[in-house]
């Protein structure tokens, strides 16, 4: 078998006195599209946040290609985070830049190239992500959410990733958009032979774009295999999961939501059930 | 004891707090002096806090001025001594009130503003997302503030100390009497060199002071857009006390 890219091995995360982790194990390989599905506040943008050292395990190891994460020094992480692009589930969008600017960060950071050859390449991800070059001069305030979205993934694919973590990528856009972005991640992949790992609430987005699904369940990943090895599960978690009845993360075994899918399972957590 | 409790951790959340900004230090430090120095996005602070605050830094300098001479004017009006005027007030002034009064008021203004600047960068994953693209936002984000801050102050206060003093004059001349090249005489005669030196060191310290709580209050909010307002407010007490209390220090140094 090939070397994972990314190696979570028996690792545990918490904060305070809440354990978000608990020998959570996970592996994404060279060239696949993982998916990481789970209840809201279980920890999916915490683990992403781990792949590429902005948070670090209380216990256990992360490796990318063999090195651990935690054990870098700044020249190291700097290198990895070169490698492994990041798309924020908010966006995370410089405020007090324009677009193109923000687009063109990485670029500036990392790379040798003239501000030319950088306004190019962002205006050629702006296209790819499919907005407008009239907005390139905008700041990220004057956008809508869909397009703060896009810009973002604009962003962390403009220096050309060997992975990209994608934070509910689709997540407030239109049907077209997100059909775009499926698009997008299948493109990369096949062209590019990027490695991506998609964190979403999505399910046709997941069976779409995935070679694997990875399902979050009590602080772990029990569940990590195809969409038909998911669908075909006759283990109850997974069954639940699939008809929208999620367990909360950590609730003793209570179920919030009704059949109409994932969005009554993300209010519920928001501590209002 | 109860209440021991509570100030048994009021002790250990300040020295918690001390530690933090002692580690914020250490961090900027080992990452700000190095090539490329951030030349550009000092600059860009410096104008940002520095020539924002130039009004309200001029008409509070020109204020305390003329309180200051206008007090001590009606003080020693009964001993007949209006003709020392500008010896008592200069003093007064230069060493102290105008660095720790525009410390107070427009440092605090500035440390509030990187606090609430760099919050919500935090509360929105801005911080993350720098540090996500490569780049060290210590680096990137403190230095250039703490640089502009330590630059800015002591050049806003040795305008002010030029103001103050115009303010003292006016206030002199028109209501005690004292014409105004006298008072400048008697003003700069009894300035030594210590005065001179403990002002601008003022400025730098309390300069750097507000560069450093401020960002420090900055990376340390919590969640949400109500943790940007709690922690530019405890940032706003938090560079008072200590501005206070190194102004105290200092002064303990120099005379
Ligand atoms: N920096 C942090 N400090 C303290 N707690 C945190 C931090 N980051 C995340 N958490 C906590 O960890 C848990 C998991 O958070 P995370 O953001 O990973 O959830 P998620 O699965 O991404 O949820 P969602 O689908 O809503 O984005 C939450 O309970 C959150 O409060
Ligand atoms: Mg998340």
């Amino acid at each position: 078998m090939t070397e994972p890219i990314i190696d979570f091995r028996d690792v545990t995360k918490r904060f305070g006195d809440h354990v978000v982790y608990e020998h959570m194990s996970l592996q994404v390989f060279p060239g696949e599209t993982i998916t990481i599905i789970g209840g809201s506040g279980g920890g999916k943008s915490v683990c992403l946040k781990m792949m590429i050292g902005l948070l670090l395990p209380d216990a256990g190891q992360v490796r990318f290609h063999g090195t651990s994460v935690p054990d870098l020094d700044e020249r190291g992480l700097s290198e990895v985070r070169r490698k492994v692009a990041y798309v924020f589930q908010g966006g995370a969008l410089f405020d007090s830049m324009t677009v193109l600017e923000n687009i063109g960060y990485a670029l500036r950071e990392h790379t040798t190239m003239d501000d030319e050859a950088i306004r190019a390449r962002a205006l050629e991800c702006l296209e790819m992500v499919g907005l407008h070059t009239s907005v390139a001069e905008q700041l990220p305030a004057s956008l809508s959410g869909g397009m703060k979205k896009r810009v973002a993934l604009a962003r962390s694919i403009a220096i050309q990733p060997e992975v990209i973590l994608y934070d509910e990528p689709t997540t407030g856009l239109d049907p077209k958009n997100i059909k775009r972005i499926g698009d997008m991640i299948l493109k990369l992949q096949r062209e590019l032979g990027v490695t991506s790992v998609v964190v979403t609430h999505d399910m046709p987005m997941a069976h779409k774009v995935s070679d694997r699904i990875a399902m979050l369940y009590q602080r772990a990943f029990p569940f990590v295999g195809t969409a038909e090895a998911m669908w075909n599960s006759t283990a109850p978690e997974i069954r639940d999961f699939i008809h929208g009845r999620i367990r909360r993360a950590g609730a003793s075994g209570a179920y919030t939501g009704e059949d109409d899918g994932l969005r009554d399972e993300e209010e519920g957590s928001d501590g209002i059930a | 004891m109860k209440s021991f409790e509570r100030f048994g951790s009021l002790v250990l959340g300040g020295l918690e707090w001390i530690g933090g900004v002692a580690r914020l230090v250490m961090r900027v430090a080992r990452v700000g002096p190095r090539r490329p120095w951030g030349v550009d996005d000092i600059f860009h602070q410096v104008v940002e806090l520095g020539v924002r605050s130039l009004p309200i830094a001029m008409l509070i300098t020109l204020f305390i001025g003329m309180i200051l001479t206008w007090q001590f004017g009606w003080g020693v009006e009964d001993f007949g001594a209006t003709m020392a005027l500008g010896r008592v007030v200069s003093v007064g002034l230069v060493p102290e009130l105008v660095p720790t009064m525009l410390a107070i008021t427009v440092g605090v203004k500035m440390a509030a503003g990187m606090t609430a600047e760099l919050g919500s960068m935090k509360v929105t994953e801005q911080i993350d997302a720098v540090a996500a693209l490569g780049a060290d936002p210590y680096k990137k984000l403190v230095w250039p503030r703490i640089c502009a801050s330590t630059i800015a102050l002591p050049l806003l206060i040795a305008l002010g100390n030029l103001i103050a003093m115009f303010g003292g004059m006016l206030i002199a001349e028109l209501k005690f009497g004292v014409p105004a090249g006298y008072f400048y005489e008697t003003y700069i005669d009894e300035l030594e060199p210590l005065n001179y030196i403990a002002s601008p060191v003022k400025g730098v310290t309390f300069g750097a002071l507000v560069g450093i709580i401020g960002c420090y209050q900055g990376f340390n909010t919590k969640f949400g857009t109500e943790a940007v307002g709690a922690s530019t407010t405890d940032t706003v007490a938090a560079t008072a006390i200590v501005i206070i209390i190194a102004d105290f220090y200092l002064n303990n140094l120099f005379f």
